[in-house]
């Protein structure tokens, strides 16, 4: 009985948590900080010409052992989603730019690679915890926020992405 | 209380330009309200008198007469939602220009354009401008951007405010250059600021003769 109460005072706090992040992160339902930015490969970016298009942020770092697993699964959804009007991003916000762009260069994915290296971006978007990965709706304006990488945040993830495509 | 207010209106009134957006956005709270004044009330067929209220008629009359009137009823509301919108347009318009005026006066007024012709040795990057030593911007030009420039689109670089006098301009070019390969170039000028607007022109040409591109500043007389 214990542990079962155990168990329910987790999964409460765990769902709380999910929740706190969401609320804490203060750009939710603002219009996302235009920026340009070098890819790593291909030309530059500027996110204000994707307006129209589902838009996910992803920042990294090479130093974060957890974003290359999340940039595999955004890479996924991408394939799936991309004829549905998705757009994803990797924004590093590393501290030494050659070390970003050869870690950017060793990963396979199929969308542009960002470097923002003097994390200008990063600041506006106010990352305090990478991976973290901004969904943006298709006027531009900031709708969910996931602050880690997990299975289940993997699931919210795409259930969100899924509200976005269908609006 | 009156005293207060006075004295914080003295205190912004050296500082006219910085207070611009909110003299902009007093103007829009002022004009919106103008325009809810002088719109019309709204269509009494909305505040529907209760059924009770409604003479006995025959079924067919009473489904019939109401739909009528509601389709008059939406067709004037669009038309009262399409003036609206019309007024919200020229207003952001005449905000803009306002703006503009407020925040750039014309005599201290200094404009940037870039202008690329060709572009067969050189693929746009970055430009990075300096006044007076001082850089005022690094501009990231996008694939859609540069394909506008070649098309024969003018873009407005950078638009500033500087004192009358002598100054300086260096502009410094991004990109790859022949053969692919990273191309950095400057280009700079003197020039005299007077009274009226200034308006200068970094253009990119390609110099056939040396297969090279041409970076030249030119000021607009």
């Amino acid at each position: 009985m214990r542990v079962l109460l155990q168990c329910t005072a987790l999964a409460l706090l765990g769902a709380g948590g999910v929740a706190l992040a969401q609320r804490s992160y203060g750009l939710i339902a603002r219009t996302a900080p235009d920026f340009t930015l070098h890819a790593v490969a291909g030309g530059n970016v500027r996110l204000s010409e994707h307006r129209g298009e589902v838009v996910v942020l992803s920042f990294w770092s090479s130093g974060c052992g957890t974003c290359r697993r999340q940039l595999d699964a955004l890479n996924r959804s991408l394939a799936t989603y991309r004829s549905a009007g998705l757009a994803v991003y990797g924004v590093g916000v590393d501290d030494v730019p050659a070390r970003a762009a050869e870690y950017a260069r060793g990963i396979l994915v199929a969308f542009p690679m960002l470097l923002d290296p003097d994390k200008a971006v990063g600041r506006a978007y106010e990352v305090d915890n990478l991976p973290m990965t901004v969904l943006i709706d298709r006027s531009g304006t900031i709708r969910n926020v996931l602050r880690d990488f997990s299975a289940k945040s993997d699931d919210i993830y795409l259930e969100q992405l899924r509200v976005l495509l269908n609006e | 209380m009156p005293d207060a207010l006075t004295s914080r209106e003295c205190r912004a009134a050296p500082g006219g330009l910085r207070s611009a957006p909110a003299v902009a956005l007093a103007l829009v709270l002022l004009t919106a309200a103008r325009l809810a004044a002088a719109a019309p009330p709204p269509a009494p067929a909305h505040a529907a008198p209760p059924p009770a209220a409604t003479p006995a008629k025959p079924a067919g009359a009473t489904a019939a007469a109401p739909s009528a009137g509601d389709a008059a009823d939406t067709r004037g509301l669009d038309e009262q939602v399409q003036g609206l919108k019309k007024d919200v347009v020229d207003l952001n318009r005449d905000l803009f220009i306002l703006e503009e005026e407020l925040l750039f006066p014309a005599n201290t007024q200094v404009a940037v354009f870039l202008a690329v012709d060709v572009g067969d040795f050189f693929g746009l990057d970055s430009v990075q401008l300096k006044i007076d030593n001082k850089e005022v911007i690094n501009y990231l030009y996008t694939p859609r951007e540069v394909d506008a420039l070649l098309k024969g689109g003018v873009q407005r670089l950078y638009i500033g405010n500087l004192k009358v006098g002598q100054h300086e301009l260096v502009a410094f070019f991004n990109g790859k250059g022949p053969r692919d390969r990273a191309y950095r170039r400057g280009a700079s000028i003197k020039f005299e600021k007077g009274i009226g607007a200034k308006y200068l022109e970094l253009k990119i040409n390609d110099r056939q003769r040396k297969l090279q591109p041409e970076f030249e500043i030119r000021d607009w007389e």
